[in-house]
């Protein structure tokens, strides 16, 4: 595929995810691939989150769910027997449509990975809060109140501070799930910005419900619809020579 | 409706205070008990002895109830086994106090043969309390948004991690709350000690450490005194000892307040 001009870091291929007896997607493979942005696109309902959550194992914790077909993270299967749902979400750091901190202090938020991954070195703790701040381009905004509770903070300060959550257990892939649609105009073309910044470092999966977002931000788009992915392609392909019919009506507001 | 409310506790209380209050004195609160017929003497023991005998029931009660609280909150499937406990909780905390005290007449000191003591009187009031508790802790854990769970799953963490790290501390305001509210009940615990901690002080000393000594508190002293007891000055140890088990499970009831609010503050760094 289109994907193969840079490697393939996570490859789903013909998954499928029920909820009890409810088939919410059908039959989807996607490539995508490493330091690019792949966004998922398409009307409410349509499962696209519903996949995302199935690349980091999430549906785990969702009592009647479950996942069919193979997911692979650089080659190796992360639904095999012997995958450990913990490493693969150490690896695939995810970011949710609320922003979700703890309620901690700013500082506590952003070591609670590194901390239960093992590190105990406050010395080396706080230069991870630091990196990842600023990573987050939150740093300069939150230095001077690092134990002040994270919940005092903005919605959009708080999504950044949950980014750097995620970036301080080092993952190899981040997954959103829509994480500018709570936030102002403002806070959003921050977060913009900031996943520009990343796709640098990490393979980054993001659903949205924004076409603009998506064009703005995004390599490559997969397009859902009724739990199937319909057209997966390069993100101005999509936008701008759709092949589908059904890709073609939404893109040009038709539905959804 | 809400004002009576005040009015009817402010009432209570200022008429407890009007008979009670000219009695209260070091003597009468450190004081050892007099003989039994002749009047004089204080409720010291009794007031030692329902704070041991809080302490051995908390000791025992809060990791039993806590770990299954947590056991079937965070990590039982919904099911017929969760539903059974459950169902037994309910159950067990609707048995009245004076059938627990019996039931731990029968067991403890029939069936085990041991002696009216403090420890007996402890574990009575364990059984009594564990579903309120194990109660108070579901309704704790269940105030913690799911997101948050899923935010410490997402970074890699464990089950266990997330429930000790995240779930937990989250969770402690409310669980305080609850944890000392109850002390206050067990603080004034009457029925069920009757005939499981007795109705004598230790004569060995006042504050005696002992788990197998008799070991009557407060609120079971007050009872006995004014009930059975052929004392001269029943008002004046019996209005006393009202007061004071008045005053002490308002304070209960004040600190589980000020606590919760407090642990809430340290442990999830929200200011106010």
């Amino acid at each position: 595929m289109i994907a193969t001009e840079k490697s393939v870091k996570l490859q789903a291929s013909d998954v499928d995810v029920f909820y009890g007896s409810f088939q919410a997607i059908k039959n989807a493979s996607l490539a995508m691939a490493s330091q690019t942005v792949t966004a998922l696109i398409g009307p409410s309902g349509c499962g696209k989150s519903t996949f995302l959550r199935a690349l980091n194992r999430m549906h785990d914790l969702t009592p009647g769910a479950r996942v069919e077909g193979k997911i692979t993270l650089d080659g190796a299967d992360i639904y095999a027997p012997d995958a450990d749902p913990v490493v693969i979400r150490h690896r695939i750091g995810m970011v949710f449509q609320r922003p979700n901190p703890f309620p901690k202090t700013i500082f506590e938020n952003v070591i609670y990975g590194p901390k239960i991954h093992g590190e105990s070195n406050k010395k080396r703790l706080t230069e991870i809060a630091e990196k990842s701040l600023r990573q987050a381009a939150l740093w300069d905004e939150v230095k001077d109140r690092l134990n002040r509770s994270a919940l005092d903070l903005s919605g959009g300060q708080q999504q950044r501070l949950c980014i750097a959550r995620v970036l301080a257990v080092e993952p190899e892939v981040i997954l959103m799930d829509e994480p500018a649609s709570a936030l102002d105009p403002i806070a959003t073309s921050k977060i913009e910005d900031l996943i520009g910044e990343l796709k640098r470092n990490y393979t980054v999966v993001i659903v949205t419900h924004s076409m603009q977002q998506a064009a703005r931000i995004s390599e490559f788009t997969a397009f859902f619809h009724l739990g199937e992915i319909v057209e997966f392609g390069t993100t101005s392909d999509i936008f701008t020579r759709p092949k589908e019919k059904r890709t073609e009506d939404y893109i040009t507001g038709r539905f959804g | 409706m809400a004002i009576s409310i005040i009015v009817m506790l402010a009432l209570f209380v200022f008429y407890m205070l009007f008979l009670g209050a000219r009695y209260i004195t070091p003597g009468f609160l450190f004081g050892l008990p007099g003989e039994s017929s002749e009047a004089g003497g204080g409720i010291g023991p009794e007031i030692f002895n329902s704070f041991y005998i809080l302490t051995l029931t908390l000791l025992m009660t809060v990791p039993i109830a806590v770990s299954a609280g947590v056991y079937i909150q965070e990590y039982a499937r919904p099911g017929r086994f969760r539903a059974l406990v459950q169902f037994s909780a309910e159950a067990l905390a609707t048995v009245p106090s004076i059938v627990m005290g019996l039931f731990g007449l029968l067991i403890f000191i029939y069936f085990f043969h041991l002696r009216f003591s403090a420890i007996v009187g402890a574990m009575t009031l364990t059984i009594l309390n564990l579903p309120a508790l194990m109660r108070v802790t579901q309704e704790a854990m269940r105030t913690v948004p799911d997101s948050l769970r899923e935010a410490s799953m997402s970074l890699g963490a464990t089950k266990w991690q997330t429930v000790t790290k995240a779930v937990m501390p989250s969770a402690i305001g409310p669980m305080t709350t609850g944890v000392v509210l109850i002390a206050g009940r067990i603080f004034g615990e009457t029925a069920a000690l009757i005939y499981t901690a007795g109705l004598s002080v230790s004569a060995n000393s006042p504050y005696d450490f002992s788990l197998t000594h008799s070991a009557e508190t407060l609120a079971v002293h007050l009872w006995y005194t004014r009930s059975e007891s052929l004392v001269p000055d029943v008002d004046r140890i019996g209005n006393g000892s009202a007061l004071v088990l008045l005053f002490m499970v308002l304070v209960f009831n004040v600190a589980a307040r000020v606590l919760g609010r407090f642990l809430s503050k340290r442990l999830t760094g929200k200011s106010s």
